[in-house]
């Protein structure tokens, strides 16, 4: 992946979180201590101000600069969860991308989240939507497929139960809550979806 | 200075400094110590840039221990070592000790002269205790 | 082997400042130390902030020192001392 691409996609996600900024913040004040908007604006917004100088080198370095940015900026436990997510691809970044390695690759980032969160699937949060979409990638699933997939699979944080994480001290009052975490996350990945396409 | 350094992490920026006051009125100054609280809004949490710049403070060849309060502040800390260079990764430690207590207890251990191994038991011998 | 005792004054008992300051000043002797609020003990390690810590002794209990090693008789003698002092003058 050339860096001007990589530079595209990570400009397009970053805008695409920080425009939905007030819904996360919703999101987050049914079933959290409603900041997940306002952090993830405020590291994104420092992702977009630093683009040039990320965008120096390679899409590895561009992705683990994100990574370290979002990690510095963006507070709360977003932070370090899409921080590493990001440092995780930036550190393992294959030299030859294809549908086997991109998942490969995606794959890696998901399990350091799973690890720096000391969470699985099912307990209501962001994994639950970066967890179903790689598995998607390993069927060599198109653009329309990870799209509905990942829509899907936020949706399906709705009647969970949050287990893990701030949602999580509510208990069965977050049934019926989209969780924040997977809502960013879908709308990264339809950022993702949408400048692929663009590049045609 | 070759004792091990002391790095007072909590959700509150007042918590941290008072048990670093605590710590240095106590202790006093045989040993690098350095606080961090709050997050990157300035509302109570813990940040990892904070916890970065408290770790460099308190360095020391002899490595860091870090006494945290909450969950937040641990898995933060945890960020934090591996956004380390390299060849201090290795050095730094995070303790499962009260934060107050246990930053009084590894002081006084690494005032000693202890190595970090020493100290980290040192301030988890609290939470052993009975 | 060297041992004494020494009567503690200090108002609020073996707490946390004076626990720090004794241990401290242990910890500058090479002797293996030991405290205890009885002469027949329990022996904490006086090296041991937490241990020592634990003994919770109150003001106007005897506090009893025993060391063993090169430095025994001065180890003792300065933690009777600082003792007496009501722990000040410790090392810093």
């Amino acid at each position: 992946m050339d860096t001007a691409f990589a530079r595209s996609l990570v400009e397009t996600l970053a805008r695409r979180v920080i425009e939905h900024a007030d819904e996360l913040t919703q999101l987050d004040q049914a079933i959290g201590d409603g900041d997940h908007g306002v952090n993830m604006k405020r590291g994104f917004e420092a992702v977009l101000a630093d683009l040039d100088a990320l965008s120096g080198s390679n899409a590895a370095a561009l992705f683990n600069g994100v990574g370290r940015t979002l990690v510095m900026k963006v507070g709360g436990a977003s932070g370090p969860l899409y921080g590493t997510f990001f440092m995780q691809l930036g550190k393992a970044w294959p030299a030859t991308l294809n549908a086997a390695t991109l998942h490969t690759v995606c794959l890696g980032a998901v399990d350091a989240v799973a690890a720096r969160g000391k969470s699985h699937a099912g307990q209501k949060t962001l994994l639950d939507v970066l967890m179903p979409v790689c598995e998607l990638l390993a069927t060599g699933a198109d653009i329309a497929a990870i799209r509905t997939g990942a829509a899907r699979s936020a949706q399906a944080t709705v009647p969970m139960e949050a287990t893990r994480g701030r949602a999580s001290f509510l208990k069965e009052r977050s049934i019926g809550h989209l969780d924040p975490g997977a809502r960013s996350s879908q709308l990264m990945i339809e950022a993702v979806c949408d400048a692929v396409e663009r590049a045609g | 200075m070759s004792n091990v350094g002391i790095v007072i992490v909590s959700h509150s920026p007042d918590v941290a400094k008072g048990a670093a006051d605590m710590v240095r009125q106590m202790v006093g100054h045989g040993i690098p110590l350095a606080w961090t609280g709050g997050n990157p809004a300035g509302g109570l949490g813990t940040s990892v840039e904070g916890i970065l710049e408290a770790i460099d403070a308190a360095w020391s060849d002899a490595g860091v221990a870090i006494l945290v309060d909450m969950g937040g502040a641990e898995t933060n800390s945890e960020m934090a070592i591996e956004m380390l260079d390299p060849e201090r990764q290795d050095k730094v430690v995070i303790c499962d000790a009260p934060v107050v207590e246990g930053a009084v207890m590894a002081a006084t251990e690494a005032w000693g002269g202890s190595d970090l191994a020493t100290v980290k038991r040192t301030a988890e011998e609290l939470n052993r205790e009975d | 082997m060297a041992d004494a005792h020494v009567l503690l004054q200090h108002s609020a008992g073996l707490h946390a400042r004076p626990v720090v300051t004794l241990t401290k000043l242990a910890k500058t002797f090479a002797s293996r130390i030991h405290v205890a609020a009885a002469a027949h003990g329990p022996w904490i390690d006086a090296k041991s902030v937490v241990k020592v810590m634990g003994m919770k002794t109150p003001a106007n209990t005897q506090l009893y020192f025993r060391a063993e090693g090169a430095d025994a008789d001065a180890a003792v003698a300065a933690l009777v001392a600082l003792v007496n002092n009501d722990f000040l003058g410790g090392p810093e």
